[in-house]
């Protein structure tokens, strides 16, 4: 770390402002022991029978987090649509400060990050899943990164947010410009560009190399089947897993494919879904509806969804997020495989491609209305909202466009929410009614 | 399972808390007082009103179905509806052509789509600020000096409306100094005032689909000024019917009916 590098840092996180409780926070992720104190506490949870598939994922933001923050190998920031099998592939750990936004909302901590990201003048109109990640990066919540990659597609806020993080931190910083048009010829490039960062990551972050791309290919197809069998056992009635515990796991479908921990949380959750439909004991108690849910949730609040599946019976039976979009990948093409999974994302291209998939999740999840958060500052999903909603209506499908905001509790009101997601219900249930009439 | 025929709808909106008792889904009274700043309190006193108005008691009514942004807090209710809900099925019974129904209350608005059985077919509400509300124009009322009453009259005696640029309630309050102080009569400002509240609403409108027949609803229907703009906005007649602000509770009231009957059906 240089010298100039800190006095940037610091002087950007004086103009942030940092309480003391930030200053905690900071210093105590970086302590070996906490993480040590961590591991203890997520095998004591173990011991005291947590769900496999839960402790699962604990472990795995856990092990990502103990190599990164005690820089035991190297950080990658990637933005949300980077295929992260890259860094796993060249021994490094992601973080994604989009998807770690969520986490900081679930905790009560993204208020301090918005508010650093807002004191250096950036729009409090822009998506807050980027402001609390700059904010954090300012305040050094997250990791320190070795470089960032970014990609191009879908969200235009991530690769301009995640480029001001490489410059507070002086990092490298390489986007994947990933062409609209799907070709042979578009493919080609962008597996070459791929291939260029791979090297140019290699020779500039110390301790990165091409070494484990095998291993990590042979994690992510791994983990690739399982995941497909559990959305093979989702499209059961009633639904064996609740959708809202689906959406925070959307945070570990964004981030960890290519780590084997993926691997060992979807076997473990093919096998806690499996058990639910043996036994009966679903979830969502005599589930009336089912929703299909598109975008992400606001993470700061549960009772959005405890109002839904507890109160209405209602489980969300599938989300958008959860899609499984790619092939199986292939260790000896590692560049080009990647290329084809980055461009059979459904919300890149024509906009036909992702209403297809919309219709796709509604017949096979037997969805009866459909949800779209509509996150505060959110181009590329609110943009559509019109064409989506005529698209469903022309299915004969009800559509809510839900305002709302992941992370920024300022920019939402939970009782006007929790008004419109009731009457939706409403909606649906004197649809049902009549049906069966 | 209460042997009788009574049941009561409760409306506890954020400006007013409105009640009406139904005797074998006939209205026979019904009443509205200020919420205030104890919900739960307003709601008994509502009840109180209704149930004591007519020489009855809880054991009288045979169900209750709360409604409006405080339902959850009316500690009499069988069962909470959405205001989205009530709205509709109440604009229906009180005009039932209606094919869109226009709700402005004190803290939101919504434009809810009726079907041909006059269920809700889709809906949509206004974003969290509270432009184009009854809070927006109780603002702008007390800045301009007049009763919200006397819009219409003012709105008539408008020869054209001045541009009022923002619904934002802070910034369209300092635009109506601004304009006060550059020497324009409060005539024009209001009948802007209720343009910019109409055009936010048209939005809305076009967002589930214009249909024939529109009817408004809410503490704002009453306001004559507004109904003028969305008329002329819409190119078509905009009733509202005289209870219109009785609507949700209303709603509420025949939803409490249908359940008692199921009910009743269901036991026999």
């Amino acid at each position: 770390m240089t010298q100039g590098r800190n006095n940037t840092i610091r002087l950007h996180r004086e103009i942030a402002g940092e309480t003391r409780r930030i200053k905690v926070i900071r210093a105590l992720s970086r302590k070996n022991w906490v993480h040590s104190i961590a591991s203890l506490v997520i095998d004591y949870m173990q011991r005291r029978g947590g769900k496999p598939y839960q402790i699962d994922a604990i472990k795995c933001f856990a092990h990502d987090f103990r190599s990164s923050y005690l820089e035991e190998k190297p950080c990658i920031f990637t933005s949300a649509f980077v295929p992260n099998e890259l860094i796993y592939g060249l021994g490094g750990v992601p973080f994604l400060p989009e998807a770690a936004s969520g986490f900081a909302a679930s905790f009560g901590l993204a208020g301090e990050s918005l508010a650093a990201c807002e004191s250096l003048w950036y729009s409090p109109d822009l998506c807050s899943f980027h402001r609390a990640g700059v904010g954090a990066s300012v305040l050094e919540l997250t990791p320190t990164p070795a470089a960032v990659v970014v990609s191009s597609h879908l969200c235009d806020g991530g690769k301009r947010s995640l480029f001001q993080i490489s410059q507070y931190h002086n990092c490298p910083f390489y986007i994947l410009d990933v062409p609209y048009v799907h070709s042979a010829q578009t493919l080609d490039r962008l597996a070459r560009q791929i291939e260029k960062v791979a090297a140019s990551l290699e020779r500039e972050v110390p301790g990165l190399s091409g070494d484990h791309m095998a291993e990590a290919f042979a994690n992510s197809n791994a983990a690739r089947d399982y995941y497909l069998n559990l959305c093979n056992l989702r499209t059961n009635i009633p639904s064996p897993w609740r959708g809202s515990e689906a959406l925070n796991y959307v945070v570990l479908f964004l981030w960890s494919w290519g780590s084997p921990w993926l691997t060992k949380f979807y076997r473990d959750l093919v096998d806690h879904a499996e058990n639910i439909i043996d036994t009966g004991h679903y979830p969502v108690e005599n589930e009336q509806l089912r929703l299909g849910w598109l975008n992400l949730r606001p993470y700061y609040s549960p009772r959005l969804f405890s109002y839904l599946e507890e109160k209405c019976q209602v489980s969300i039976a599938f989300e958008e997020f959860s899609h499984m979009y790619w092939d199986r990948l292939d260790a000896s093409v590692p560049y080009m495989s990647l290329a084809k999974k980055i461009m059979a994302n459904p919300g890149w291209g024509p906009l036909e491609r992702r209403l297809e998939v919309i219709g796709r999740i509604v017949q096979d999840f037997s969805i009866d209305g459909v949800v779209q958060f509509a996150q505060w500052g959110c181009r590329q999903y609110n943009g559509a909202a019109s064409i989506l909603s005529d698209y469903l209506k022309k299915k004969g499908v009800p559509f809510l466009n839900l305002d709302g905001d992941g992370v920024d509790e300022r920019n939402s009101g939970e009782a006007q929410s929790l008004t419109r997601l009731g009457a939706f219900v409403e909606l649906l249930e004197s649809r049902k009614l009549r049906k069966v009439r | 399972m209460k042997n009788c025929s009574y049941v009561a709808g409760i409306d506890v909106g954020s400006s007013a808390t409105k009640g009406i008792l139904l005797l074998d889904g006939k209205p026979v009274f019904k009443c509205m007082l200020p919420t205030g700043t104890d919900l739960a309190a307003t709601a008994r006193e509502c009840m109180r009103q209704l149930l004591h108005g007519n020489g009855l008691t809880e054991k009288d009514l045979s169900f209750v179905v709360s409604t409006g942004y405080g339902r959850a807090r009316v500690e009499e209710a069988d069962r909470t509806v959405t205001e989205i809900t009530c709205h509709g099925r109440g604009a229906k019974a009180l005009v039932p052509r209606a094919g869109l129904v226009i709700d402005i209350g004190g803290q939101d608005s919504k434009v809810i789509r009726l079907d041909e059985d006059g269920m809700v077919a889709d809906f949509v509400m206004n974003d969290k600020c509270a432009a184009g509300t009854g809070r927006f124009l109780e603002v702008m009322a007390e800045r301009l000096g007049v009763s919200l009453l006397d819009f219409g009259r003012m709105w008539k005696a408008a020869k054209r409306p001045v541009d009022i640029s923002s619904t934002c309630t802070v910034f369209a309050e300092s635009e109506v100094i601004s304009l006060l102080s550059g020497g324009i009569a409060p005539e024009p400002i209001i009948r802007g005032l209720c343009d910019a509240v109409a055009d936010r609403l048209l939005g809305m409108v076009h967002r589930v689909g214009i249909a024939p027949n529109v009817v408004m609803t809410g503490g704002v229907s009453k306001n004559s000024g507004v109904r003028l703009s969305l008329e002329k906005k819409l190119s078509q007649r905009v009733s509202v019917p005289a209870a219109s602000q009785f609507a949700g509770a209303y709603g509420a009231a025949i939803i409490a009916h249908e359940l008692a009957q199921r009910e009743m059906t269901d036991s026999t």
